[in-house]
């Protein structure tokens, strides 16, 4: 038995990591850009003044933050891609401007010219900033503005007929001239942006070098990079940060998620962790009464209606166990919510509150706060409860019934046992195993199940957290939630799989294994 | 030649036996009815419920704009342009027969918004009475519940039958060739192995731009550069099995391998069972930048397989060993022609309780993730997304009551389906 479960352990670890890759591969293209989005929500509002020491500063900070959610890292142990694609193009930080790389390597396949092409951009925008022009000029500063505008689109365009609108744009405001009364009151002309008129050229070369010298064979050659254990894959897992000496790198504090370090939330920066260990009590609470109560009125029921087989009151409630197990509970849920919650219907109808769990002080006694808790539970707990309590009677009463039908009850009946004593010792005891293995599927709907109940009734457990992380994006909190219910899942498989066989002695693991 | 008149009677073969067997359960007869009427009203949902009259003369030319749209939805034509701006609800008709409910789902009464059923409506006659009620912005519950009705059927049809390929194909070899039947040349399995590679990149990855641009676009054109993908696909994986035909006859080439292809399955399965679907689908949603229905109607497809591949391949751990594949295989047939031809013939009729019970499975799915808000496009109507509407108002009682009935309703049909067929194929129930 011990090895058995050993080896199921043991067995856990692929299963792990598939469901580890597969999750790091939907926060791997899922949209958008952590660092910005953070950036963006910590400073608001000091951009925009177009500053030399700005822009330094927040490309600094943008580098900053990267490294320090190891976002600097190679995504993977190894990366195959085509040959056209350099092996160090993670080291292009921002996520939107590789992306754009990436296409226009898919495009022409010819990296150095890309990246030529790439650093002369951004050598243009650079001089652009620092170009000596009057701030109080605004046409001049309005073709500056130009300019930097059409560097920005540069970054994130690849498609040649935009990309050829920005040159348009960049060579009216570079080559323009503005009309300016020099002191003696004579108008004169003189182009602003004299100075960076190299860069633009430059620009402009490197984008015509890089069409016309396509590689495109390049782009059918495979090619495999390794980047060994510094990767983005590995810090999420195991961390960066070393496991037993102290720890002295600013930067490298990722524990790892087997350390417990399942990142920061991208809404608040609240470690996950204590989000879902928040939300977990609640999804852990209810899912406790829920499985409580239908366990043991299920059970009790299911056994009863096999013991009266045939009779009308078991006909009437198979009948209505059947109704009750197809409702959806999103369905009783609005109901309840629209009946019984408001006076619109009669003052008598409003019985419950309509959603959240109260507001509990610390002036109330102990016994307030239960009742308080319980009057807001009434509700959520009863949309969990009928469903899966239906599922389980009609499931004893199978199992139930297909016991009965054995020789050894009949022979049980033929000694003249008490029916009570047959029906709860002989036949129970070995109609259990169905409902046994139901057991391991209850975790996984324990917690697809509370997404709906708690986004009904506004209960801030894990469905609520799960359901919020999906709608704002939130992906580390997500995809921290979607391996601990695989985790969870896993473990309740092996649960059964252990009560399974220390309720049936025919049932031996190591036998079967040998 | 007496035997058939005898057959003529009563029918004693599997088919006749398991028709006989359900007929006996009225209530799984009446499901099948209801069923088929649900799929009648899917299939016909703008005739029923439509805003553009059925016929109507219109400045003296006649007009089918109902039929024209249904022809143009499926490609065939497209409206005529003077007919674009036209405000169906209120235009001059010279002569009209209008649809049954003359409300499209998203058509806007707006001297009617938020009508009671039960109250008196400002509606010219009875035909334009809201009957089961409009929403804030006057749009019909009944006309969106008709077209919901397209979207359930469609979830089922779609998810399940992509669930079924995938389960009875990939149970099937499991449950055939086991752990110790599926033997591969050496040479071939090495082939096979590094040509996986080769056809996943030319395939999928160099071309991964092209789909991920067909995807923005419309989810029928990525499904054509999917299929393209799969053709060079299978294209470039049948380069090996070629290669490997003469490098077979050399003696270390040709040693046979084993592979333990039910290990690998079941593997995948558990890991699949190992996530919530829910869970997993709302992951997905969130990571796609325009989720859509018909994706997540593909997810559900994709993530649901695993109870028919489990039941099939228990189906076919039984019939391999059966003396009529013995049979076929002493007549020299090959393992899959057997497999196909045979084996699985004979095990799919146990499969339509799996898939029964599947579509109601995917029909709660979707209308859960529309519920949520999750994956629905602003112009599409479904059951779900009614439902929700209900948490608007209070007072609106009938956008609680309705489409949950209807869900309610489309489900438990489908399980008393399924529970219908498992009576019918008991054996211990034949009489």
């Amino acid at each position: 038995m011990l090895l058995y479960i050993l080896k199921r352990v043991l067995y856990f670890i692929p299963t792990f990591f598939v469901i580890a890759l597969f999750t790091f591969l939907l926060s791997a293209i899922a949209p958008g850009d952590p660092v910005e989005l953070k950036l963006s929500s910590g400073m608001q509002g000091s951009e925009g003044s177009g500053q030399v020491s700005d822009k330094l500063a927040g490309e600094e900070a943008y580098r900053q933050l990267n490294i320090k959610l190891g976002r600097d890292l190679p995504m993977f142990y190894f990366t195959v891609t085509s040959k056209a694609y350099p092996d160090t193009l993670y080291r292009v930080l921002r996520k939107n401007e590789r992306e754009n790389l990436e296409r226009l390597i898919d495009q022409y396949c010819n990296w150095p010219q890309i990246s030529a092409y790439y650093k002369s951009v951004k050598a243009l925008e650079l001089a652009v900033i620092t170009a000596p022009v009057d701030p109080s000029d605004s046409s001049a500063f309005g073709k500056m503005k130009t300019v930097r505008e059409s560097c920005n689109d540069l970054y994130r365009n690849y498609d040649d007929a935009v990309i050829q609108l920005d040159f348009d744009r960049i060579k009216s405001a570079v080559t323009g001239t503005i009309m300016v009364k020099d002191s003696t009151g004579a108008e004169k002309q003189y182009q602003a942006l004299a100075a960076v008129s190299k860069y633009s050229d430059a620009v402009f070369t490197n984008y015509s070098a890089m069409r016309t010298q396509k590689q495109t064979s390049l782009k059918y050659i495979p090619a495999i990079h390794f980047y060994g254990l510094q990767n983005q894959f590995h810090r999420w897992l195991f961390g960066d940060a070393p496991w037993f000496a102290q720890n002295t790198d600013p930067n490298r504090t990722s524990k790892g998620f087997f350390r417990g370090d399942f990142g920061d939330s991208y809404l608040d920066s609240r470690p996950v962790s204590s989000i879902l260990g928040d939300a977990m009590k609640w999804t852990l609470m209810i899912n406790l009464i829920v499985f409580i109560i239908i366990y043991s009125i299920g059970i009790p029921s299911g056994v009863s209606l096999a013991v009266h087989k045939g009779t009308t009151y078991d006909r009437l409630m198979t009948a209505t166990l059947f109704v009750l197990y197809s409702i959806p509970s999103f369905w009783i849920g609005t109901m309840l919510i629209i009946f019984f919650t408001s006076d619109y219907y009669g003052n008598w109808m409003n019985l419950f509150p309509p959603y959240g769990l109260g507001k509990i002080g610390p002036e109330y006694t102990a016994w307030a706060k239960i009742s308080d808790r319980t009057y807001h539970l009434i509700l959520p707990i009863f949309c969990s409860v009928y469903g899966s309590f239906a599922y389980i009677s009609r499931q004893m009463r199978g199992g139930m019934l297909a016991v009965l039908r054995q020789d050894f009850i009949r022979t049980a009946f033929a000694k003249g046992l008490a029916p009570n004593n047959v029906y709860w010792k002989h036949a129970f005891r070995n109609s259990l195993i169905p409902i046994i293995t139901l057991f391991s599927s209850f975790l996984p709907a324990m917690i697809s199940g509370s997404v709906i109940i708690e986004y009904l009734f506004t209960i801030p457990g894990m469905g609520r957290v799960s359901y919020e992380s999906v709608v704002a994006r939130n992906f580390p909190v997500l995809f921290t939630i979607l391996m601990f219910s695989a985790l969870l899942t896993m473990a309740g498989t092996l649960l059964s799989d252990i009560l399974y066989a220390a309720t049936d002695p025919r049932i031996s693991f190591t036998k079967k294994e040998g | 030649m007496s035997n058939k008149q005898n057959t003529n009677k009563t029918d004693q073969s599997y088919w006749g036996i398991v028709k006989r067997q359900f007929r006996k359960n009225k209530l799984a007869v009446w499901s099948l009815r209801v069923v088929y009427v649900i799929f009648f009203v899917g299939i016909l949902a703008d005739f029923f419920a439509n805003d553009k009259p059925l016929y109507c003369k219109l400045e003296g030319k006649t007009y089918f704009p109902v039929f024209r749209e249904y022809a143009a939805s499926l490609g065939l034509t497209s409206m005529q342009p003077e007919l674009l701006n036209v405000d169906w609800l209120h235009a001059d008709y010279e002569a009209v027969v209008r649809a049954p409910i003359p409300y499209s789902p998203l058509t806007q009464d707006w001297d009617n918004a938020f009508a009671n059923p039960t109250k008196k409506q400002d509606v010219k006659s009875w035909r334009f009475r809201h009957f089961l009620g409009s929403d804030q912005l006057g749009r019909d519950l009944l006309s969106g519940m008709i077209h919901g009705t397209r979207i359930a059927m469609l979830v089922g049809i779609v998810s399940m039958g992509i669930a079924s390929i995938i389960g009875i194909f990939l149970g099937a070899i499991a449950g055939y060739f086991g752990d110790e039947r599926l033997q591969v040349s050496r040479v071939r399995l090495w082939l096979n192995v590094l040509f996986l590679f080769f056809g996943w990149f030319y395939a999928f990855n160099a071309r991964s731009y092209v789909m991920s641009d067909a995807l923005s676009d419309s989810f029928g054109g990525f499904i054509f550069q999917f299929l393209i993908s799969l053709v060079i696909f299978t294209g470039i994986m049948a380069i090996p099995n070629l290669i490997a035909i003469p490098f077979k006859k050399l003696p270390y080439f040709g040693k046979p391998i084993t592979v333990p292809i039910d290990i690998i399955i079941s593997r995948a399965i558990e890991v699949l069972n190992s996530v919530p679907i829910l869970l997993l689908i709302l992951s997905i949603c969130a990571v796609v930048k325009k989720p859509s229905i018909m994706l997540i109607m593909v997810i559900i497809g994709f993530t649901s397989w695993t109870g028919i591949a489990k039941y099939i391949r228990a189906e076919l751990l039984k019939v391999r060993n059966l003396e009529y594949i013995e049979a076929a295989q002493s007549l020299g047939f090959s393992e899959w022609r057997i497999m196909l031809r045979h084996a699985i013939p004979n095990s799919l009729t146990s499969v339509l309780i799996t898939i029964a019970f599947g579509v109601a499975t995917a029909i709660l799915t979707e209308s859960s993730l529309s519920f949520l808000g999750i994956g629905v496009q602003a112009d599409v109507v479904t059951w779900g997304k009614l439902l929700n509407e209900a948490r608007a108002d209070v007072s609106g009682w009938w956008f609680a009551v309705f489409p949950g009935l209807a869900i309610f309703i489309t489900v438990t049909v489908f399980n008393l389906l399924g529970e219908g067929l498992t009576d019918a194929m008991d054996p211990r129930l034949k009489q």
